[in-house]
């Protein structure tokens, strides 16, 4: 995966999350535009109306890295009124926000990269953590230009909220991008290598794919059913506790093979002591067009 | 009914919070915005209920939880943080926070922690 392609992804799943989280507090008045990787030498906030709020969070731990969420005047005031539930802001001619309202959009760009951070760090499979929002207003361009540290890479998700054009501008630094494309590389090999496969029939005939990939181990399970329940729900649980999966006792069970849906079987007992499958159908070859059915535990839910 | 501190280092929030819980019929006793204030707050009004975000400034929610909990282990905490991640819950409920409540929330959700942290 090139490192356009990690950036570009990387700005789409954060773009899903925060356009999400502003339709919760702005309900209809958001729309989501385009995700493009800025170009080195050029300033990402560019062609955005000022004086602009911008709050940025950083990435702690795990990753190094910020986010800057940037709204011009109107934006943010129109954002903050509508996240405290009010159809006008209190104030809308005073010259700068209130107090209360620049904590309205810090919350909201706090909460916005919460659930950012959540999902880069299931890709990475390293917890991230995020630092608390730091707000302040511009009155030029060129002044927030030189107010957040300098990455290699930068990623502009454009959006609008009550028709102000506001943007999202994520700070990324090398190290970043390294450990994102090798994650996504993993991820997409799980997916999509159909090497298991061949593996997994080689015992009984030539393998198509040569005998290098027949010896590879791969990864089996069996999944007897799912449920979904909020996290605090989930840690509240006592023990004796009866958690319902949504299969019924009489369906049979799925195998999956590195995360690829396999085969359809029966669950039983051998020896008298260990479980096993016994495999009733085994799913036709996977579809490289994608219709494979995945296990990607738990981004599939 | 309960007497509730409400802790968060935006000023937003705690308005949010507090509104729910007075709409819901508690009393707000007092406000924080950062750790140190939670549990300089807590230890000199002694609410029956908090609730504590976790990105804080100063001092994180989970050292506040931690640093109350040592104060008055019989203290009633509700998290409430917009880290939903499995091991932020985890460590707080570990840590002896109540129930765990993830924003953007429902007033509602708010409510029924408050309201299961004192039963």
């Amino acid at each position: 995966m090139s490192t356009e392609d990690a950036l570009i992804k990387l700005g789409e799943s954060t773009a899903e999350a925060a356009a999400g989280l502003l339709e919760m507090f702005a309900p209809g008045k958001v729309e989501l535009g385009g995700v493009a990787v800025v170009p080195g030498d050029a300033n990402p906030l560019e062609g955005l109306s000022v004086p602009a709020v911008a709050t940025s969070v950083s990435y702690i731990d795990g990753v190094t890295g910020g986010n800057v969420l940037v709204l011009p005047l109107e934006g943010a005031r129109l954002l903050a009124a509508a996240m405290m539930g009010m159809e006008q802001p209190e104030e809308p001619d005073a010259p700068a926000l209130s107090e209360l309202e620049l904590s309205a959009v810090a919350e909201a760009a706090n909460q916005m990269m919460a659930g950012a951070a959540g999902s880069t760090s299931s890709v990475l499979g390293t917890e991230v953590e995020i630092s608390p929002p730091e707000t302040r207003t511009f009155a030029a361009l060129s002044e927030a230009a030189g107010a957040y540290p300098h990455t290699p890479h930068a990623v502009r998700i454009s959006f609008t909220v009550c028709g102000e054009p506001c943007r999202l501008v994520q700070l990324v630094p090398n190290a970043f991008v390294v450990r994102m494309t090798r994650a996504l590389d993993e991820l997409d090999a799980e997916v999509h290598d159909p090497a298991p496969r061949d593996a997994a029939e080689a015992g009984s005939q030539a393998s198509p794919s040569g005998p290098s990939l027949a010896g590879i181990p791969v990864r089996v399970w069996a999944e007897l059913g799912r449920t979904q329940m909020p996290s605090a729900e989930l840690v509240g649980l006592p023990s004796g506790a009866v958690v319902e999966l949504d299969r019924q006792a009489d369906e049979p069970i799925e195998v999956y093979v590195n995360g690829t849906l396999f085969a359809t079987g029966r669950l039983m007992v051998v020896d008298g002591t260990d479980w096993a499958v016994r495999i009733e159908t085994v799913r036709q070859h996977p579809n490289p067009e994608g219709e494979t059915e995945v296990a990607r535990w738990p981004e599939s839910w | 009914m309960a007497r509730v501190l409400v802790v968060d280092d935006a000023a937003f929030m705690r308005k949010l919070v507090s509104d729910v819980l007075i709409k819901g019929g508690h009393e707000v006793v007092g406000e924080a915005g950062n750790g140190t204030e939670a549990v300089d707050r807590y230890a000199e009004l002694r609410p029956e209920v908090t609730t504590l975000d976790i990105t804080m400034p100063e001092k994180d929610g989970l050292a506040a939880l931690r640093e109350i909990i040592q104060l008055d282990p019989a203290a009633r905490v509700v998290m409430c943080s917009a880290l939903g991640q499995e091991t932020k819950v985890l460590e707080s409920i570990k840590a002896g926070a109540k129930d765990f409540v993830v924003k953007p929330f429902q007033a509602e959700r708010v409510l029924e922690a408050v309201g299961k942290a004192l039963a």
